[in-house]
């Protein structure tokens, strides 16, 4: 437990003193990166955990971003109360989502679950366009702070909270049920658990963080579009943040969204298009058929290669 | 008072009945063997008494009527499931494995793993080893041993010897056997390898193609020479 913990605070200190060594645009780009691994801890605690793969993240993002953007800009509401009015908005819509995962799960919960984003993508735009703007969005939306620096200070305040309260989190008993039924849901049940309460209970916590997310991130870009945001390939690239981190792990998908944020930064000036997207499917692809638990088991390994295997802990590990 | 009364159960999968009036009851302190072949309906009785299973008629758990009760409350009733081939969370340890049993039973966790240790010496040394990289005996082992952190008063075990070695089954059968003895633990069996139940329990009832052929005990079924030529391979 020590260990871990002081590994948290090396990396809040670090990430605390990167505004005094970067510049404001390595500070936008980790800002991004920050929103990206609260999405991916998002999606790690439904897909990650308990093995239900939702191919439509950004429905609960959305409903997030657009409850909190309408509510302060078209209604004047402070931030302080369109954020939770927000985030209760979208653990109500993750109880949409968690319907159909009482009966189906694999591919056919990934194809419902995309449906659902599909399904927010047209209806933004059709229904009350004078709320939310139709295709072209909103813009204008009250920002919470200003300037690279400060934002960094609460993206990253955001993110870090969020982690650690998710690890602790899967640390319980009750993470390692959660963990158990992506591995045999019947075997969960047939040992006494509820799976429905404990299913419930992860995409609640899921779309919580979700709707925090999509809240505080609407209000840094300070506009919203249907197409920026019901995006497949933005729901890759939080897919992609995850695998590649490592899932179930929490701090994987942090470490992915790193990644991913800065390799597409990187190639942009290389590859101003979509192609980009091409180049970091390879690097998955690779990645994933090098090491399938991800960066995580990458340096599991290199730290149980360096130190040997840790002491403390009998039989074979 | 039987500890478990099961009275005209039917059990469907879908529209495929499988169970068709099954009548039977198990005595507190009692081994008893469920014995058939493939496809008779062994499994599906299992998971009906477990409320995994869409099921009609009663099934009484000392006293209490179960089939409306969920898994959940099944378990902390007092019954605990070793289910066909282990099925155990495969990228997770030993000990977690076996924490994810007590879910219900959680005073007991302590005492409870001790008991398993005893039982089971070897997963006491393989604790933090991943189940997926265990051999099929160990795996029934953390199975049974998963089972018994419920604090169960009834365990039921399917098909426990499924292909394991001789040896292996020896030492599950003696594992079974001192739970029984020792600890006063009421035991179901379903299996195939009939000589493994026929050698555990006190009574055995033989299902075929989801209905009761005949029960009694094991002697009284080897007398019987038509049982003795489908079953027994003599």
């Amino acid at each position: 437990m020590a260990r871990p913990l002081l590994g948290w605070a090396i990396f809040a200190v670090a990430m605390l003193l990167l505004p005094q060594f970067v510049s404001n645009g390595t500070l936008r780009i980790i800002i991004f990166a920050n929103f990206l691994a609260i999405f991916a801890m998002s999606w790690d605690f439904i897909s990650g955990k308990t093995g239900y793969i939702s191919f439509g993240h950004p429905f609960l993002i959305g409903i997030g971003a657009y409850t909190s953007a309408i509510l302060s800009y078209r209604f004047g509401m402070p931030v302080s109360l369109s954020i939770p009015l927000a985030v209760l908005a979208t653990m109500v819509g993750g109880t949409l989502f968690f319907l159909p995962a009482l009966r189906i799960k694999g591919t056919y919960f990934a194809l419902v679950t995309l449906a659902f984003m599909e399904l927010m993508y047209q209806l933004v735009q059709v229904i009350r366009p004078d709320l939310t703007g139709g295709t072209r969005g909103i813009s204008g939306i009250k920002t919470i702070l200003s300037g690279a620096a400060p934002n960094f200070y609460l993206s990253f305040g955001l993110m870090f909270a969020i982690g650690l309260a998710l690890w602790l989190l899967s640390r319980t008993r009750l993470g390692t049920a959660l963990d158990a039924i992506s591995m045999n849901e019947e075997a969960v049940s047939g040992s006494g658990l509820n799976t429905t309460r404990l299913k419930l209970f992860a995409f609640m916590v899921s779309a919580l963080v979700a709707g925090l997310g999509g809240a505080f991130y609407v209000h840094y870009l300070g506009s919203i579009a249907p197409r920026a945001l019901f995006d497949i390939n933005f729901v890759f690239t939080i897919i992609v943040s995850v695998l590649i981190g490592g899932s179930a792990t929490i701090i994987g998908p942090i470490m992915g969204a790193f990644f991913m944020t800065f390799l597409l930064e990187y190639l942009r000036p290389l590859l101003p298009g979509s192609e980009r997207y091409l180049v970091y499917g390879m690097i998955a692809l690779v990645l994933y058929v090098y090491q399938p638990k991800g960066i995580m088991q990458i340096l599991k390994n290199l730290s149980l290669r360096t130190r040997g295997p840790q002491t403390g802990r009998s039989g074979n590990v | 008072m039987a500890l478990l009364e099961i009275t005209d159960l039917h059990a469907r999968y879908g529209m495929a009945k499988s169970l068709h009036g099954i009548s039977l009851s198990v005595e507190e302190g009692s081994i008893v063997g469920i014995i058939g072949p493939n496809g008779a309906g062994k499994s599906t009785l299992m998971d009906s008494i477990m409320g995994l299973v869409e099921n009609t008629g009663s099934i009484k758990v000392a006293g209490q009527e179960t089939t409306r009760l969920d898994t959940s409350d099944i378990v902390r009733l007092g019954v605990g499931y070793a289910p066909e081939r282990a099925h155990l969370f495969p990228y997770m340890s030993v000990r977690e494995n076996l924490l994810v049993g007590a879910f219900t039973a959680r005073e007991t966790i302590e005492e409870k793993l001790e008991q398993v240790h005893d039982l089971f010496p070897v997963l006491k040394d393989r604790w933090a080893q991943e189940t997926a990289t265990q051999s099929g005996g160990e795996r029934q082992m953390v199975s049974l041993g998963r089972a018994l952190m419920s604090d169960p008063k009834i365990l039921l075990v399917d098909e426990p010897t499924i292909g394991l070695a001789p040896k292996i089954c020896d030492g599950i059968a003696r594992a079974l056997k001192r739970l029984n003895q020792e600890m006063g633990l009421t035991v179901v069996i379903a299996e195939q390898n009939v000589n493994f139940a026929l050698s555990l329990a006190q009574e055995i009832h033989v299902l075929e193609t989801g209905s009761l052929r005949v029960s009694g005990t094991p002697e009284q079924l080897r007398s019987d020479p038509e049982l003795t030529k489908a079953y027994f391979g003599h």
